[in-house]
């Protein structure tokens, strides 16, 4: 009954004229950047976090949230169409999709992949709102003690996650948590890591450094590589799949949703991750492996599936906990602080129209997603012969005057500048730039519940060891360490990230 | 051999700001954190001295640099000759730097942007924003 009323509320906020328009604005720019390359939802939610001050909370993340969940779409036509992810998370769909469209069948492998996203889509957007309120009440009882050890166990789980060296990915949380302290300490007022300088007073801009890291960074690094040549498949032909396709396919896309939907959860996971897990999945299970990787139907299927789950469901300890489990999700709590709202448990009781909204417009943005891409796929193919040449002028521009309009502080840009050439270096030396970001967003919460708990305790650190639920996460993540740790695991890792 | 260089870099400026706080109180906790960054770093240049490392390719730094330029070049101008102007020379400097867009394409690429940021930024979302220079 609870549900039901949520979801009426949720939709009655969600279907109000303006955000309709917001959230199909959000699925159509998402879209747009899913499909070409060099653009991700991370860089465009970047962009658009200093417009979204200028409209109400819910508006502003059903907007944002319908680019992270478009681009899951947009990115699987670039990848079956040219073989290049328009998306990370669409890398797998390159494997058979393109094969598919070789053989002529684009039109049935776009078709599958939008049937595919659209349902994980609804299971997940059902998902959300049947954990959410849950966890959040959970979530109510914990204390500093259980903040803290649950964020190492996030953060622990980010570094497990990350492609790459592990020394590197713990190195990259580390700088990012020292970079989010930078700035006036909340308790006794002194100034730390400013260098003197008054613009750093108030810490690093959250916009300025991930515009610089996600939006220019990625840009430089996108130029100094050549040019891929292309093979692009003009002919699409019905966006249909046959019956025997759907059937055969089904149950891919049930595994595939499952997947998905539990590693979007997963701090460092999301759609990302969940599309790789399901490739390998499907390749496990089926009676013909040898079939994947020529034009497999349920090769694409799967991954389609998870991805878009996994975007969706990531939302959920964003919006119960607070805290990301992805650099998206990193800059919707962006997003909410700027409109001063502490993202967390209490989100839910106090803004129920907020949540339930942008539960509700999911729905409603997968709806849209399915009509914007199938009828229209032509005009997207079309939005691919834009050159970078043109592209990447307008993404400078557009983070130039985001990172200036925030708080129309020059010094801001010039931080955007100095953290492009940081991106780059890290891009460049194989760093993975999302520990960072979450570690960034973590890094002053977890001081303050560290200081808090330890004020109760009266300095002693054994309160993280008899608190029960603190110890669950902090062996968690101990686990999680040592399975890393550990040889056999290790070199199954780098066996999967080759992949 | 060039991770020993960044290793070596990495961990002179995580010894850098491991230094510069270190009060009791606020300094505590990013006290644990430099400590912890000055041991990985050391653990990354003695692993790269150790294992004969990939070789990186050579960087090209040539588009970094034009962004950046360009990027301060907009902080510089913005304030004082305002958002068309700032936007002009933007375009211009990456346009020049890369040589890959003929006159008529940058005139339609500056038009576009400019036309579409005075509309979208300045007017419809009502953001501070001069579009002329003050004179």
């Amino acid at each position: 009954m609870d549900i039901l009323s949520n979801l009426n509320l949720g939709f009655q906020v969600a279907l109000g004229v303006q955000n309709v328009a917001y959230c199909f604005l959000g699925v159509l720019l998402g879209t747009a950047v899913g499909v070409l390359p060099g653009i991700g939802p991370v860089t465009t939610v970047a962009m658009l976090l200093p417009i979204s001050f200028t409209l109400p909370p819910e508006s502003a993340l059903i907007l944002l949230a319908g680019i992270y969940y478009g681009a899951q779409y947009g990115g699987s036509t670039t990848a079956i169409l040219v073989n290049i992810p328009g998306e990370a998370s669409s890398v797998v769909t390159t494997i058979d999709g393109h094969k598919m469209a070789v053989m002529g069948r684009a039109g049935p492998a776009l078709g599958i992949a939008a049937i595919g996203s659209f349902f994980a889509g609804c299971v997940s957007t059902l998902l959300v709102s049947f954990a959410a309120p849950p966890l959040a009440a959970l979530a109510l009882q914990f204390g500093p003690a259980e903040y803290f050890s649950l964020m190492v166990c996030g953060l622990v789980a980010a570094i497990v996650l990350a492609h790459g060296s592990v020394t590197k990915a713990v190195a990259m949380v580390l700088i990012g948590l020292t970079l989010g302290l930078a700035g006036t300490d909340i308790n006794s007022g002194i100034r730390r890591f400013t260098f003197d300088m008054r613009g750093l007073a108030d810490g690093v801009e959250f916009v300025a450094l991930s515009m610089g890291i996600y939006g220019l960074a990625e840009v430089a690094y996108n130029l100094q590589k050549k040019e891929q040549a292309a093979d692009r498949v003009q002919k699409i032909g019905s966006v249909w799949p046959s019956l025997a396709d759907l059937k055969f396919s089904t149950p891919s896309i049930l595994r595939g949703t499952a997947l998905g939907s539990i590693l979007g959860v997963l701090p460092g996971g999301g759609a990302l991750l969940a599309a790789f897990a399901a490739y390998t999945l499907e390749k496990k299970v089926a009676k013909r492996p040898r079939h994947f990787g020529q034009g497999d139907i349920r090769g694409v299927a799967a991954p389609e599936a998870a991805n878009n789950a996994g975007a969706q469901t990531s939302f959920i300890p964003m919006l119960t906990l607070g805290i990301p489990a992805n650099p998206t999700m990193a800059m919707m709590i962006g997003a909410l602080m700027i409109h001063g709202i502490s993202p967390g448990p209490t989100v839910m009781t106090e803004r129920p129209a907020m949540f339930w909204g942008i539960v509700a417009s999911m729905w409603i943005g997968n709806l849209m997603l399915v009509v914007l891409n199938l009828p229209l796929v032509g005009l997207w193919v079309r939005l691919l012969r834009i050159p970078y040449q043109y592209l990447f002028p307008a993404i400078v521009v557009f983070c130039c005057i985001g990172t200036y309009t925030v708080n129309r502080n020059l010094f801001d840009v010039y931080v955007m500048a100095f953290f492009a050439v940081f991106g780059y270096l890290c891009l460049k030396l194989e760093c993975e730039p999302a520990p960072l970001i979450l570690g960034f967003v973590l890094g002053p919460m977890m001081e303050e519940n560290l200081r808090r708990t330890l004020l109760m305790s009266r300095g002693e650190f054994s309160i993280f060891l008899t608190e029960k639920i603190s110890l669950i996460f902090l062996v968690v993540a101990a686990i999680m360490l040592v399975i890393l740790a550990a040889p056999v695991v290790r070199r199954k890792r780098e066996e999967a990230m080759r992949e | 051999m060039f991770l020993v260089f960044a290793g070596v870099a990495v961990a002179t400026a995580r010894g850098y700001s491991l230094g510069s706080v270190g009060r009791m109180g606020p300094g505590y906790f990013p006290l644990a954190l430099g400590i912890l960054l000055a041991g990985l770093g050391a653990i990354t240049v003695v692993k790269s001295l150790l294992v004969e490392g990939p070789l990186l390719e050579p960087l090209n730094l040539w588009p970094l640099l034009a962004i950046v330029a360009s990027v301060v070049l907009f902080g510089l101008s913005i304030e004082r000759l305002g958002l068309v102007i700032a936007i002009l020379i933007v375009t211009a400097v990456l346009a020049i730097s890369f040589r890959s867009i003929s006159w008529l394409g940058f005139i339609g690429l500056a038009g576009s942007l400019i036309a579409f940021s005075v509309i979208v930024f300045a007017y419809a979302l009502q953001l501070p924003l001069k579009v002329w220079p003050a004179l």
